[in-house]
This record gives C-alpha cells, sequence and structure tokens, in this order.
C-alpha cells in the first residue's frame, strides 16, 4: 500500500498521523486565496516537489500533473511494499484501475506545454503511466464516479481476480481540485467549510457545528491479489477485501438520498455480497464529509442498518483529519481501514467538540482507539448519486 | 532545399546528444551513435517530434510534420545514429524528403 496525503508521503507517516489524531488541514499555498471564502485545505506537503524526483526521472514528470506524480509515488510505494517483482510474473495477469474525477490539470499547475497538456490532462493518464512504468499487460484504465472513484476501482479489482482475469491488480485513486475556479465553485453550492481559522479545526464530522467538508489532496493506491498467487510468491497479507455494494440513487446530482436510503441500501448490499451479517461488523471507517446533509443521512443510514446495535459499532471519519481527497478518498480510506484491522487501532474523529443531539453514534472523539478488528465497512458516496461499500476482513 | 555545410552534421549530432542526455537524465558520455532511443534511453517519440522543431527554428526550415511522419513511417528510428540521418536528410531535402523514395 501507498499513500501520499497532506498527513505525510508515504504511509507509516501517514498512519502515525492519523493514530495520532492529527490534522493535516492548513492556509492554501498552492494560489493566492485571499479573495476565496475558502481559504484552506488539506495540501500534500511542499517537499513532494523534491520527493518525488527520487520516484519519476524528470520528462516523465514533466508530462504529468502535480497530481498523476502523487499517484506514481503512491504506486511505487505499494509495489515496493508489497515486495512485487513483475518480471517474475505473468504481466499479462497484471492490472491497473485508477478512480480519478481529474487529473489536477487546472490553474495551478505550472509549466504546460502545448504539447503537455494532452497527456496532463487525459484522465486514463494514471493508470496509463502505471503500466508503462512495469510494462503490464492487462487492462488498465480509469473510473470516474465522483468521490467513490477509487472504491468504485477497488470493486472493479475485486471483479478481475474473481472472474479470474488477473492474479494482481493495483489499484488507486489520486485527485486535487485545490485551485481557484473549483473552490468557486464549490463555495457556491454551500458545499464547503468557510471556517478558515484556525485551518486544522475546520473539518468536523458529525459535529453541530460542521458547515462543510474540508478539500483534501493526495493518492492512494493498493495492491490486490488473489489469494492463491499471494501465497504463491509467499506475499505479506494484510487483509481480505471480502466484498462489496455498489448503487446509483438516480435521485439528484448533488444531495443524498432522504435519510441516507441510498446509503443503507448500498451497506447491505455490501454486507450481503460479503455473505456476512450485519452483527459481525466491528468498525465502520464512514465517508463523513462534515457537511450537514451526508452527517445526518450516513448516521440514519447506519442506524437502519445495525437497529440497535448501531450506537454500539465504533465509526469515524478520516476526513476530519485529511480533509476529503475526492477521487483518492475511496482508497486512501480503505488503507487506513486495512490498517485499522490489521493494527487493532482504529483513527479517530478529531474536532468533535460540540457533538449534533441527533447523531448520536459513536463516532471514536479525538483520539484513537485500541480494539481488535475482525470485519469494517468502508462507506464512499459520491455526487451523482454514486455510492459504495466496501467490506475488509481481518486474515 | 538548405545547403549543407562542412560541419552541419557535427552540430546535429551535438544537438541531439546533448537533448537526449537532457531528457533521458544520462551523461554525454554514455550516448553513441548506436544507442536505441526507446530501449536504451527510456525515450519517447515526442522526443523526434521536439528535435524537428529545434532544427526547423536552427535552420528555417520548410518541411511539415505530416511529410516527415509519412517519411518516417518507410524509414522508422531506433537509434541516435539512424535519428541524426534522418534529421540530415530532413535539413537537406526538406519537404521534398519523399521524393527520395
Amino acid at each position: 500500500m501507498g499513500i501520499v496525503s497532506s498527513l505525510g508521503l508515504d504511509l507509516e507517516t501517514n498512519w502515525s498521523n492519523l493514530v495520532a489524531g492529527r490534522s493535516g488541514i492548513r492556509s492554501i499555498t498552492l494560489f493566492d486565496a485571499s479573495e476565496n471564502q475558502t481559504r484552506i485545505a488539506g495540501e500534500v506537503p511542499s517537499a513532494f516537489e523534491e520527493h518525488y524526483r527520487n520516484y519519476i526521472k524528470k520528462r516523465a514528470a514533466s508530462q504529468m500533473t502535480r497530481v498523476t506524480r502523487m499517484c506514481m509515488v503512491a504506486a511505487k510505494d505499494a509495489v515496493n511494499h508489497a515486495g512485487l517483482d513483475f518480471d517474475q510474473l505473468d504481466k499479462t495477469r497484471c492490472s491497473v484501475i485508477i478512480g480519478v474525477v481529474n487529473t489536477g490539470n487546472s490553474s495551478v499547475e505550472k509549466d504546460t506545454t502545448p504539447q503537455n497538456t494532452v497527456f496532463k490532462s487525459m484522465s486514463n493518464s494514471m493508470s496509463a503511466w502505471i503500466s508503462l512504468e512495469y510494462q503490464l499487460l492487462g487492462p488498465s484504465y480509469a473510473i470516474n464516479t465522483a468521490c467513490a472513484s477509487s472504491a468504485y476501482a477497488l470493486a472493479s479489482g475485486f471483479d478481475l481476480i474473481r472472474n479470474n482475469q488477473a492474479d494482481v491488480v493495483i489499484v488507486g485513486g489520486a485527485d486535487s481540485i485545490i485551485n481557484k475556479e473549483e473552490i468557486e465553485g464549490f463555495n457556491a453550492l454551500y458545499a464547503l467549510s468557510v471556517q478558515n481559522d484556525p485551518p486544522e479545526k475546520a473539518s468536523k464530522p458529525f459535529a453541530a457545528d460542521r458547515d462543510g467538508f474540508v478539500i483534501g489532496e493526495g493518492a492512494g493506491v493498493i495492491i490486490l491479489e488473489s489469494e492463491k498467487h499471494a501465497h504463491k510468491r509467499g506475499a505479506g497479507i494484510y487483509a481480505e477485501l471480502a466484498g462489496y455494494g455498489l448503487s446509483s440513487e438516480g435521485y439528484n446530482i448533488m444531495a443524498p438520498m432522504k435519510d441516507g436510503e441510498g446509503m443503507s441500501f448500498t451497506m447491505k448490499k455490501a454486507i450481503r455480497a460479503a455473505g456476512i451479517s450485519a452483527e459481525e461488523i466491528d468498525y465502520i471507517n464512514a465517508h463523513g464529509t462534515s457537511t450537514e446533509l451526508n452527517d445526518r443521512y450516513e448516521t440514519l443510514a447506519i442506524k437502519r442498518v445495525f437497529g440497535a446495535r448501531a450506537k454500539k459499532v465504533p465509526v469515524s471519519s478520516s476526513k476530519s483529519m485529511l480533509g476529503h481527497t475526492i477521487g483518492a478518498a475511496g482508497t486512501i480510506e480503505g488503507i487506513i481501514t486495512i490498517l485499522s484491522i490489521y493494527h487493532g487501532i482504529i483513527t479517530p474523529t478529531i474536532n468533535l467538540f460540540h457533538p449534533d443531539p441527533d447523531l448520536d453514534l459513536d463516532f471514536v472523539p479525538h483520539t484513537s482507539r485500541k480494539q481488535a478488528l475482525h470485519v469494517a465497512l468502508s462507506n464512499s458516496f459520491g455526487f451523482g448519486g454514486h455510492n459504495a461499500t466496501l467490506v475488509f476482513r481481518k486474515y | 532545399m538548405a545547403q549543407i555545410m562542412e560541419n552541419t552534421r557535427y552540430e546535429v549530432k551535438e544537438v541531439v546528444y546533448e537533448f537526449f542526455a537532457e531528457e533521458c537524465e544520462v551523461p554525454v558520455s554514455e550516448i553513441s551513435d548506436q544507442t536505441n532511443i526507446i530501449k536504451d534511453l527510456d525515450g519517447d517519440s515526442l522526443m523526434f517530434l521536439e528535435l524537428i522543431e529545434i532544427f526547423k527554428k536552427k535552420y528555417s526550415l520548410d518541411i511539415e510534420l505530416k511529410t516527415i511522419g509519412k517519411y518516417a513511417v518507410k524509414h522508422p528510428v531506433e537509434t541516435i545514429g539512424q535519428l541524426i540521418d534522418m534529421q540530415m536528410l530532413i535539413i537537406e531535402h526538406e519537404n521534398d524528403i519523399l521524393e527520395l523514395d
């Protein structure tokens, strides 16, 4: 696995910061945001501009956006972390699927030449670059389902393996919408927090004083592999992807279905697909955006799925620390869920100082919690009604 | 048709070598006429186009990319030496390069 985010440039740093309950939200430096209503975001640290040079050759880097470079770094870290040597594998059975809403070829992108404009804009560029890097010959493609994109990528990778189309799938997501135009757009939709000071306190999922999501950015990549293949090469296994639920709400381009009906349907579908019962779930990594509607409806959806047990299931939102990484969120939060199971540590929901009386679940406020976990859900719900729930199981 | 001077080939070679050294992050000393652009340098086809643009400006050439494209399809370039040879033909014959076939 590999992560690049506002909380660090590698997996270990991200995990330790998440466990410590640190926020990656700061004042925007990528452009002059002084005229924007929202002036904060979860930017990847500027040290990344030097860091990526250890991973990507200069010429290839010039043909990539900053976000694509993040994806490449996370992918190469994930490949190394998994101990993969593709020269020893059947490359026709190695695939790449990347969830991406946009490549970040925005007004903050620097040094774009006319020749590089196309490469930087291609939404398939990340999967293509990864396949090129390792000369992989299996299917390589991008998926866009808004904020659920990389959760869909994981589901799609799961299917490739289950249908015997691949042994190994590099699955991930990368995104950034930290630019003047998109922040103005989301402000116009009243979707973003405007609590600019202090930045680290703005993302407060499930709190009474939440006022919108905070934009994050970054990349997350997971190596999905068939059990048989992983055993054959002696790979370390962090967790099992036990199943997923996907659905479309057919309801509204922005708002989730009333009372979280679509969300609960998706969670139930995932639980059923994994062949388990709701009683077996002992943690939910929530979509938890810090918007009025998502947090209210996700809470109602969890209550609908878990009934009287809902208040006993820990639910936390990684977005309280990372902000919303959009197309990358599904994979980054998938990784956090996997590490939570692996280490037996639930990362917290920070900034929950003023609980919303209507949202009365166990949101693991402020500090992380040690707890043995066996099965966990990771929720992702995107604009347009694209819903995904992933089920991870201890291996 | 441009006039080829005695030192033109030397100039072209120097530009080509330095271009690949810079773009592919390898020392000039590791490049030779036998170096394979894709396999040895991890180069790409866009580099060829960028070099043509450089030589178009340097020698004020009257050449269209589609003409070069048609020629290159029949005369694929793999090594640095082959690329220099083609650049020399482009400089010498410009848009008439197709008449060489």
